[in-house]
């Protein structure tokens, strides 16, 4: 085991805590040493995934063949603002460059302006061009008020995420508790949750694990099953 | 000296909403700005508010990391034509350059120049993320790749244009392509003095009050 038991104790029904995390890079001056050490390090500690831009999507794939490490890559990131068209091109490149899951950034300006239909056209254009893979669709919650969150998830949902996710790393702030327990509340078993952004410790790995969260994306993923605190300061 | 005409007057944060892009086109127009600099999503609706006018639409591809996909770049860009983009603003791929893969930097904006073939193309750097001699390896490289402006930063990262790193890239480049700075430019003063040092075009932030109700929960 990696870890050691503190005052938040995990259920017996958890799977390990390695195949919760997304191990993630995502800052633009990423280099090709980055991404091969991540890609090291998610085979070493047999991560769920390794999480990347999309022009590094191929580079993963290659290093991450014949292990069980999937390649997650985000689209439309990090501000949701571009046109609907080219976030499915920017998938089905992703795709064709070996992407197992996807994780897009809702268009926030448009669920600003209440033009819910286009929020929700944005992410089922999206799930339609890879209707049997992961689709993580992040709400960027720092920018949203209850309300929003509460919307934002349905139309998610309705659209055809497999998962809510909290944050991009890159806006006000990250994860919070609060908002993973609304994010939930509104999901019900209709789809999954991943917390991002801040998540940098056991602890606050366990707590977002016993809110029912079911993927955590972090670039902290080895100090989180280590039992250490990051001062990692990047997501 | 009328500086209008230099200016991109810009809106590109996450929140943006319709309302905001209506203000800002209206606000461009009133100023004659020489155009908006608004996120993709948003180019369609800019184009029906600015018709008949001389205020252009400029879009961002690739933005603000500059680390998707070639491919998607160029999809990005010729999207936001056919919605009626004016000119082009992609970001270099940071992460490619400081690996040294100068190759694929390289590609990465002249696939973009030849999709969108006459339509201005500005290449942003993002300086306060490069070293002086990043700075003139990325000015070279949009030379070779026939770009038509230099854009010194996207105004996501920690720090925007400085005199400093425009008269590194003014001296690199000559008058080879020209110069847009962005970042903290809320001026006549600091917008002459730019110019002065060679830029051709400034892109302005545009300050829109926001409202942000209280959360229902604490």
């Amino acid at each position: 085991m990696f870890f050691t038991f503190t005052e938040t104790t995990f259920s017996i029904y958890m799977k390990p805590l390695n195949k919760y995390i997304d191990h993630t890079i995502l800052k633009a001056t990423a280099t090709k040493s980055d991404i091969i050490q991540l890609c090291e390090e998610a085979k070493q500690y047999q991560f769920f995934s390794v999480c990347v831009n999309s022009c590094y999507v191929s580079l993963a794939k290659n290093l991450l063949q014949n292990t069980d490490v999937k390649v997650c890559s985000v689209i439309g990131f990090p501000l949701g603002a571009m046109s609907t068209e080219a976030k499915v091109a920017e998938t089905k490149q992703a795709l064709n460059d070996g992407a197992d899951e996807i994780d897009m950034v809702i268009n926030i300006g448009l669920l600003k302006s209440n033009d819910f239909d286009a929020v929700w056209k944005d992410i089922e254009a999206v799930k339609n061009c890879m209707p049997t893979k992961t689709l993580k669709v992040i709400l960027e919650t720092c920018y949203l008020e209850e309300l929003e969150i509460i919307k934002a998830s349905e139309l998610a949902i309705q659209s055809g995420a497999d998962f809510i996710k909290t944050s991009t790393g890159f806006g006000t702030g990250g994860a919070t508790i609060h908002d993973v327990k609304l994010m939930k509340h509104v999901a019900n078993n209709n789809a999954k949750i991943k917390a991002s952004g801040g998540v940098k410790d056991y602890n606050t790995a366990l707590e977002y694990i016993n809110l029912g969260v079911e993927r955590l994306g972090t670039s902290s993923g080895i100090a989180i099953v280590t039992g250490q605190t990051s001062d990692d300061k990047n997501y | 000296m009328d500086i209008s005409r230099y200016i991109d007057y810009t809106l590109l944060k996450a929140t943006t909403t319709e309302r905001e892009i209506i203000d800002l086109c209206y606000q461009a127009k009133d100023q004659d700005f020489y155009s908006v600099c608004i996120n993709p999503a948003y180019v369609a609706l800019a184009k029906q508010l600015l018709e008949n006018t001389n205020v252009k639409i400029c879009t961002v591809v690739g933005f603000p990391l500059g680390a998707s996909s070639t491919a998607s770049k160029v999809y990005e860009a010729q999207k936001a034509i056919e919605d009626g983009a004016n000119e082009i603003e992609m970001v270099m791929n940071l992460g490619f350059l400081k690996s040294k893969n100068y190759v694929s930097v390289l590609k990465d904006i002249i696939d973009v120049k030849m999709a969108i073939k006459k339509i201005p193309l500005k290449v942003i750097l993002e300086i306060s993320e490069l070293n002086k001699n990043e700075i003139i390896k990325a000015c070279n490289i949009c030379i070779d790749a026939k770009a038509d402006y230099i854009k010194t930063s996207s105004g996501f990262s920690k720090s925007g244009a400085t005199l400093t790193a425009t008269k590194i890239i003014k001296k690199t480049i000559r008058d080879a392509i020209k110069i847009q700075a962005f970042g903290d430019i809320k001026d006549i003063e600091t917008s002459i003095k730019y110019i002065d040092a060679g830029v051709h075009r400034i892109g302005m932030a545009a300050l829109f009050k926001t409202t942000r109700s209280i959360r229902l929960v604490s």
